[in-house]
């Protein structure tokens, strides 16, 4: 009898997918059970610190918010002023100005009557681009403003700059033209209130999506879902992301990645690992690795861990290509930092995280792309060759897509079932309707942009960041 | 075969999904209804508490009429949850006002529900209702259980301890500092911010005979605590203890010194050790939050001090130093410096200050 | 007879506040925000404005400057949650203030200088 090699590979692959997909499917049962107990958890803790009894409070931990900003000018000015009207006693705002080439300087030079700074003897414990000048207000209502201008560095490098030149205890990373909730630093601060046995040493907070939403004052007056499809699937993508994903991980402390948006670190951790890794497009998950690396390194008992309300708001991308461009850099991101951190894959010496946390993310994030890849090709190949049997195909194909289906469901009930946004019939229909047809015209889309990214590491493709054309925020409806 | 498990396992998932789609349904319709009636309560409790707190000239308040409003909009004991929501608008009320209508309002409040709430939560094993309990019994000023509350000081869940140690300073005051050195388990930030708080609404003259007891405590957030309570309450004369931390192998320890310290300013005594205790800080940062200190409270600059650092520090102390020496007149001895420096690089010599 | 404007989000202080000014003889229109403010408050001149200055969208200092200009007030007096010694002192040091209260407060203290 010929040996057939090919229905060796084919049943080969078929176990391969069989055994991924369940494991897949069984982490996602227990990302819901983890996400459900944490969010009920967070809730019955919140009863206990009100941020009424916060905002009253002293000796409560300073903050200073980092805002990099390059080319702004539209939209600077509108939103420094909405920073500096979050609701909390003690904070500063840093806005590094990062070599921009329009007019933001100026602008925020005249609103905000800055005059420079003797900088002459600065320190920077971590280094940087060259700072330029130091900027502060001279108007009372607006002393805790400092605006730094620098030679361009990148993002990484301005929030570096902002790092070194606060000094707070804590420090908030966000982006200029996120709109952040008012009450957000008083709800970001209470892990650090409430730390006990465990230092806690970053904090993130679950990320909304804010297209075709109107905006007032640098204040979300009316949330609206998207219309356009491509991001209203990003709406579910992102409740999904955080409110399962990431909630379900800062329960078991597994949390590794506090995105660049919207991230509250101990500004001395920061300092002893030297802030954010200037060469790497993904830099806030590199950032949460070394962060714990160190941290079981030096041996001192730690977490990071996430709020499951949505406190930062962004604009998602509105068009396919954007989106595409966008996840191509997310891709090689993730590729970089698993790369840079490769020491990590089943090593003992880093405990759960390297033991389960990164081969997590090695095998099921940065695997998934490229395994999706692998099974249209099977599909296509063994298709041609007769092996597939399409009616158990296609069955199976109903049951996965099925599955699919109620996680995004369950995410999206327990979103509803806990926070205030989208509570009309109407929007949760249209965001269950979005979820159900995201493996149809979205998901490919995502999977092209992460293979690209993918492409571009592995034959040393040069890409950068980018530049997402933004809509700003309307303030009419 | 495959085909019929697959599709027992369709149909399935098609009723779990059902199952879900009503659970949204139930969970957005009862929410409305629910924020509906707690926006009523709210409402009711707030026009209650303010024309009893301000009646109308020569009319008295009528607390069978209070009773009966509250009754009319479900205040009853077969609607616990109603009960608890007006528990907790009372509490935050009474959080809120001092003086005369703090106790007008204590008075009030003993005649309308919470029908016994608050002390067969102590009883329950849900760290959150326990901890509810104990919080509505300091906050409602139910002292008979106090000795309850010093049973849950150590308690393994850390909210339920934190309320009976809150508790326990609701009711002892200072006395309940002599707990301290006994406490076994950690105390957050939190914690010691409410204490604190609670000390200083409650009890604002301090107590040193208990606060010193407390100051055989070996942990580092009792250690945290009590300087806070010093910085507090200005106890000048206890500023030693806060100064014996400044240079604690524990970088917490060694942050709330720098912070309660600030606060204060010092004799000259003081000021020496504690630029003795500069040197000893082993985080740059910290050392940095305490020369900018160092510098506020002096008199005038100390230049031998300023020099040695100038001369002698890591790079980025003598930036700070460089910067109060150059900001202060001493523009000269900063350029001197420098001078030094570049004539070293060139020699290789060794510079004494 | 004197105006008031009462601006308090908590709903209970609000309606304490309004009670404590309606009592000593004034007009009072009580707000939980400064979005709640209409066309015919904004040209009111108020004898009295007793607010809060923690509101979306601008910062408290913000607020304390620019009362003036949205709306036409003798005196303002300040009530807020955010009641620390810096905020206090940030806010008494613009000269547009005719007295800060921290939550918790004594009602008395704001009924002597109403009255």
């Amino acid at each position: 009898m010929e040996f057939d090699f090919s229905y060796y590979i084919f049943w080969t692959l078929n176990y391969f997918f069989l055994f991924y997909g369940l494991l897949l499917i069984a982490l996602y049962f227990f990302a819901i059970i983890l996400s459900s107990k944490s969010v009920a958890t967070n809730k019955r803790k919140a009863r206990f610190l009100q941020v009424n009894d916060i905002v009253s409070a002293t000796d409560i931990p300073s903050i200073t918010l980092i805002a990099p900003a390059y080319n702004e000018g539209q939209t600077i000015v509108e939103n420094v002023k909405s920073l500096l009207a979050l609701q909390y006693p003690f904070y500063e705002l840093i806005v590094v100005n990062d070599g921009s080439t329009d007019n933001s300087l100026s602008l925020l030079i005249e609103k905000y009557d800055l005059e420079p700074f003797d900088s002459t003897f600065i320190t920077q414990p971590i280094p940087t681009a060259t700072v330029n000048k130091i900027y502060k207000s001279r108007k009372l209502q607006y002393k805790q403003l400092t605006v730094i201008d620098k030679n361009n560095g990148g993002k990484s490098d301005a929030n570096n700059t902002g790092i070194n030149f606060a000094s707070t205890e804590l420090v908030l990373c966000t982006d200029a033209d996120c709109i952040i909730e008012q009450d957000s630093l008083l709800k970001m601060v209470r892990p650090y209130l409430e730390e006990a046995e465990q230092e806690v040493i970053a904090c993130g907070a679950a990320i909304g999506i804010i297209n075709d939403s109107i905006i007032k004052n640098g204040v979300v007056q009316e949330l609206k879902l998207p219309k356009r499809l491509i991001p209203m699937i990003q709406v579910v993508e992102y409740i999904r992301a955080f409110l399962l994903g990431r909630m379900a991980w800062s329960e078991i402390n597994g949390v590794m990645l506090v995105s660049g948006a919207f991230g509250l670190y101990a500004r001395n951790r920061l300092i002893e690992v030297n802030g954010f890794n200037v060469h790497t497009v993904g830099e806030d998950l590199e950032l949460g690795i070394r962060l714990r690396k160190h941290m079981e390194e030096i041996k001192v008992p730690y977490k990071m861990v996430y709020l499951p309300e949505t406190l930062c708001w962004t604009e998602a991308p509105n068009s396919i290509d954007i989106l595409v461009k966008q996840r191509d850099r997310w891709a090689r991101g993730l590729w970089e930092t698993m790369a840079l951190h490769k020491n990590l894959f089943f090593n003992k010496k880093y405990k759960d995280m390297g033991i389960f946390y990164y081969p997590y993310w090695m095998f099921f994030e940065l695997g998934a792309p490229i395994v999706e890849f692998i099974g249209l090709l099977s599909l296509i190949i063994f298709g041609l060759m007769g092996l597939i049997n399409w009616n158990v195909a296609v069955l199976l194909f109903i049951c996965v897509y099925l599955l699919g289906c109620i996680f995004s469901t369950i995410a999206i009930f327990i979103y509803v079932k806990n926070f205030k946004h989208y509570d009309s019939g109407k929007e949760v229909v249209e965001l269950l309707l979005a979820a159900y047809l995201e493996p149809f015209v979205y998901h490919p889309v995502l999977v092209y942009g992460q293979i690209q990214g993918y492409y571009k590491k592995i034959f040393s493709l040069k890409s950068s960041w980018g530049n997402m054309k933004r809509k700003g925020f309307s303030s009419n409806p | 075969m495959e085909e019929i498990i697959l599709k027992i396992i369709i149909k399935s998932l098609l009723v779990i999904m059902l199952i879900i789609y009503g659970s949204i349904a139930f969970t957005m319709n009862y929410r409305r209804w629910r924020k509906r009636r707690l926006n009523l309560i709210e409402e009711t409790f707030a026009n209650v508490t303010s024309f009893y707190l301000y009646p109308d000239p020569n009319i008295e308040p009528d607390l069978i009429k209070i009773q009966r409003t509250f009754r009319k909009i479900g205040i009853v004991p077969s609607k616990p949850r109603n009960v608890q929501y007006l528990i907790d608008l009372m509490i935050r009320t009474q959080r809120s006002i001092l003086g005369e209508n703090y106790l007008k309002l204590k008075t009030l409040f003993t005649q309308i529900p919470p029908y016994g709430a608050s002390a067969n939560k102590l009883g329950s094993k849900r760290w959150y209702i326990k901890a509810r309990g104990i919080r509505e019994i300091y906050e409602m000023n139910q002292s008979q259980y106090v000795k309850e509350l010093i049973g849950l000081r150590n308690h393994n869940n850390i909210y339920v301890r934190r309320e009976a140690q809150i508790g326990l300073i609701v009711f002892l005051g200072w006395k309940s500092l002599r707990f301290l050195p006994y406490l076994k388990r950690q105390m957050t930030l939190w914690q010691q911010i409410k204490i604190v708080e609670k000390l200083n609404d409650l009890y604002p003259e301090p107590d040193l005979f208990y606060l010193r007891k407390a100051y055989q405590s070996e942990k580092p957030y009792a250690n945290e605590l009590i300087m806070r309570i010093i910085r507090k309450f200005n106890i000048i004369e206890d500023v030693r203890y806060i100064i014996n931390f400044l240079d604690n192998p524990n970088f917490d320890t060694r942050e709330s010194a720098i912070y309660c310290i600030s606060s204060f300013f010092l004799n000259e005594a003081d000021l020496s050790e504690i630029k003795k205790k500069f040197y000893n800080i082993s985080n740059i940062e910290q050392q940095l939050q305490l020369l900018k200190y160092i510098h506020k409270i002096s008199n005038e600059i100390d230049l031998v001090f300023f020099k040695d650092l100038l001369y002698n520090g890591t790079d980025i102390i003598k930036l700070s130093t460089a910067d109060i020496l150059w900001n202060n007149g001493y523009k000269e001895e900063v350029q001197e410096y420098y001078y030094h420096q570049y004539a070293k690089q060139n020699d290789g010599e060794m510079v004494s200050v | 007879m004197r105006k008031a404007l009462v601006i308090q989000e908590d709903i209970i202080i609000l309606k304490i506040l309004e009670r404590l000014v309606l009592l000593n003889h004034y007009d009072c229109r009580a707000i939980r925000s400064i979005n709640d403010l209409n066309i015919e408050d904004q040209s009111e001149n108020f004898d009295i404005i007793i607010s809060d200055i923690l509101f979306e969208g601008i910062s408290p200092l913000d607020f304390v400057f620019q009362i003036q200009e949205i709306i036409l007030h003798k005196s303002l007096i300040i009530v807020t949650n955010m009641g620390q010694k810096k905020i206090q002192n940030e806010v008494v040091a613009s000269n547009k203030v005719d007295g800060f209260f921290a939550i918790p407060l004594d009602m008395d203290h704001i009924k002597k200088l109403i009255a």
